[in-house]
């Protein structure tokens, strides 16, 4: 088992550039995902892993031997396709045996790892039909044996999911885990899907515009942003920038406009060196973010700020609601716990209080208008951002 | 089930089938123009050939005596080196049909859509033109002081005209030419749907390019090489205007047998009418065979 290592690889089509001097070491084993939105180049960066598109500079190495230049049929890496593409003349066991046919195995010795593999993915039984006649999640499975029958020292895996429903997509995915664990070679996932990502990943890269923007763990990646796009781009949160007015020992004081002509302050940890009179993202995961009617007790590493209910989403394991303070628009998350709170529930237009601890205050070291012009900002705070940011990158 | 209900059950059955039958009425409606047609112009005349070919032979056409001399002539050795001919010229036709049309439309399938469809034009533009026409510029081409000769010669390559009009190889070049478009395009219809990142799947799990050809690409492709085969091979078999107007008078095939048999006297209708129902029954075996082996492979898939 080697690491995968990919140094200053870049990639143009047409004078667009898809990645854009991408480095970095997968290690052997590992379940590493590329999460981006579409267009960001991590599907390039997979075909070139799998040697369909040929770099414009960079390298790819597998353990120390250079890949670069050797065509995708003499590489030890095998793709799972995002339709599978299934040999539809072929049926699933001469689709799972094609690898080892076009290296002349023994016949004895294909029928054995055919029939081991077709085990591994539960499909013994299906041997003989073909692929118009398996289902969706069926055929997910067939791909997968077809592609590490062959034993490859990584496993390629371009939105393996994205053509299944809702359920099939969660129950592949814990399969997919199983089988991770069960042949443990190394695992390149590329996906769109920050749940996926977040749910099979040992580590995952956030891709933008061809640059990884962040990489490390799923916590980290969502606990610990370093960038607005990453922040906004794994789960949901709120924006909100602010200046830092004073600096104590385990936390920073910041001045934050309401978007109107009010100011509020916030106590953050840090966790990069801050500046005082410096403009800095604040980065709140509505999750985090308690909701009361009645104001709560007041304590030093507590920040406390008052809204206007605006709107309420209900959604099932949780409410949204839309609290406005000022001009901007924050998202609070309340799960439907009764235990706490013997109040009746809170109304449209209702007064409240926001509350959450200093710690999970999240500071990045960027200010949305770098991104935006002033005047979108303006408009309507930082939700104008956040919709800003959801809509797809350009390809 | 109660009685109200079985009698519901036969009423509603009555009702489908009134409907069905009223159906059926509609689409023989529709299709008697067509039905009247092929009997008309297709079957009757057909039959009549059936008749003629049981008749004895005239000077000017037959008696009305039944006689089996024109099949029992037909497979004399004289006709079946004919066939043989025909056959021959046939099938290369359709080997060569194939061979240049496959990457021609392969390539068309690849290009981007709007060069798509300008090479496509250029594919049907001949169809524009009639077929003697195009015949005859042929002619003047490769006629012994004709455009290639004076080509040929002016740029040094040769010093004396080449013999090519009225060869063997002048029918074989003009066939597949005249042929081509009708390979080409079936196979751009397949190769058009055929899903390319099958392909790359074929390369990542270790075929090169040409083992992927070979268990990808052209076994997908077989219906296309199937119909362009058929569409060329069977006009091919009778081919006439092209071997009479470009050929030498010495090889002769079977198009043309059957029509100096109509046509020079004495007239021999009754072994044209043979001959032209040998090569039907021939071509529709060959048609046959095809279906079935083309059947075979389908119950394989279902089974």
């Amino acid at each position: 088992m080697e690491e995968i290592r990919i140094e200053h690889l870049s990639k143009d089509f047409d004078g667009f550039t898809a990645v854009d001097d991408v480095s970095l070491a997968i290690n052997s084993g590992e379940l590493f995902s590329f999460l981006g939105p579409s267009g960001c180049g991590k599907t390039t960066l997979l075909r070139m892993i799998a040697g369909f598109e040929i770099p414009r500079s960079g390298k790819i190495l597998i353990g120390n031997t250079d890949i670069t230049d050797i065509p995708s049929y003499k590489r030890q890496v095998n793709t799972i396709f995002q339709n599978y593409s299934l040999f539809p003349h072929m049926t699933v066991y001469d689709n799972v045996a094609f690898g080892l046919r076009i290296r002349k195995t023994p016949k004895a010795e294909i029928r054995d790892r055919v029939r081991e593999m077709l085990a591994l993915v539960k499909m013994e039984d299906q041997a003989s039909k073909y692929p118009d006649q398996i289902s969706g999640g069926q055929k997910q499975r067939i791909a997968i044996a077809r592609a590490l029958i062959n034993k490859p020292k990584v496993l390629l895996l371009d939105e393996p999911l994205a053509a299944l429903d809702l359920k099939l997509r969660q129950h592949m995915l814990i399969e997919l885990m199983n089988i991770h664990d069960a042949v443990g070679i190394t695992f390149i996932y590329v996906t769109h899907d920050q749940g996926e990502a977040m749910s099979i990943s040992d580590r995952v890269a956030v891709m933008n515009h061809g640059k990884i923007v962040q990489s490390g763990p799923p916590d980290d990646i969502y606990e610990r942003p370093i960038s607005i796009f990453s922040a906004y781009f794994i789960g949901e949160t709120n924006l909100i920038t602010g200046e830092v007015i004073g600096i104590e020992e385990e936390y920073v004081q910041l001045k934050c406009s309401d978007g109107k002509d009010g100011f509020f302050e916030i106590d953050s940890t840090f966790h990069f060196p801050p500046v005082i009179g410096k403009e800095l993202t604040v980065s709140l995961r509505p999750e985090k973010i308690a909701i009361t009617r009645s104001k709560p007790r007041v304590q030093d590493d507590i920040n406390m700020l008052r809204g206007t209910i605006e709107d309420i989403l209900y959604l099932g394991t949780h409410t949204q609601y839309i609290v406005r303070v000022g001009a901007l628009k924050f998202r609070v998350f309340s799960q439907h716990k009764r235990v706490y709170f013997d109040e009746k529930a809170l109304d449209w237009e209702e007064s409240v209080w926001l509350f959450w601890h200093d710690t999970d205050t999240w500071l990045i070291d960027e200010i949305p208008d770098k991104v935006l012009s002033a005047k979108e900002i303006s408009d309507d705070g930082a939700n104008q951002y956040q919709r800003s940011v959801k809509r797809p990158m350009p390809i | 089930m109660t009685r109200e209900n079985k009698q519901d059950w036969s009423r509603q059955n009555d009702l489908v089938k009134k409907a069905d039958s009223r159906r059926n009425l509609a689409s023989w409606a529709l299709s008697a123009p067509a039905l009247f047609w092929l009997i008309v112009f297709f079957l009757v005349p057909y039959l009549i050939v059936v008749i003629y070919s049981f008749l004895t032979p005239d000077i000017y056409d037959v008696k009305f005596e039944f006689s089996l001399d024109a099949y029992r002539q037909a497979f004399n050795s004289a006709y079946l080196n004919t066939f043989l001919q025909s056959f021959k010229l046939a099938f290369l036709t359709t080997l060569l049909c194939l061979l240049f049309g496959f990457p021609v439309a392969y390539f068309i399938a690849r290009a981007k859509d709007k060069t798509k469809n300008a090479l496509l034009v250029f594919i049907i533009i001949p169809f524009w033109t009639n077929l003697i026409i195009r015949i005859f510029s042929w002619r003047i081409f490769l006629a012994y002081n004709g455009v290639l000769n004076d080509v040929l010669m002016n740029i040094g390559l040769i010093s004396q005209p080449l013999e090519i009009m009225r060869t063997d190889l002048a029918v074989m070049l003009v066939m597949v030419y005249v042929y081509l478009p009708y390979m080409i395009l079936p196979l751009y219809s397949v190769l058009e749907k055929l899903d390319f990142t099958l392909l790359h799947a074929a390369m990542d799990l270790g075929a090169n390019d040409v083992k992927a050809f070979f268990h990808i690409t052209l076994p997908l492709s077989v219906e296309g090489i199937f119909a362009g085969s058929l569409l060329v091979f069977i006009p091919s078999l009778g081919a006439y205007l092209i071997p009479q107007l470009v050929g030498n008078q010495k090889t002769l095939y079977l198009g043309q047998v059957i029509t100096y048999k109509i046509k020079n006297i004495p007239r021999n209708w009754p072994m044209a009418s043979a001959l032209s129902l040998t090569l039907l029954l021939f071509v529709a075996l060959l048609l046959f065979l095809g279906y079935m082996l083309y059947k075979h492979q389908k119950s394989r898939r279902i089974a």
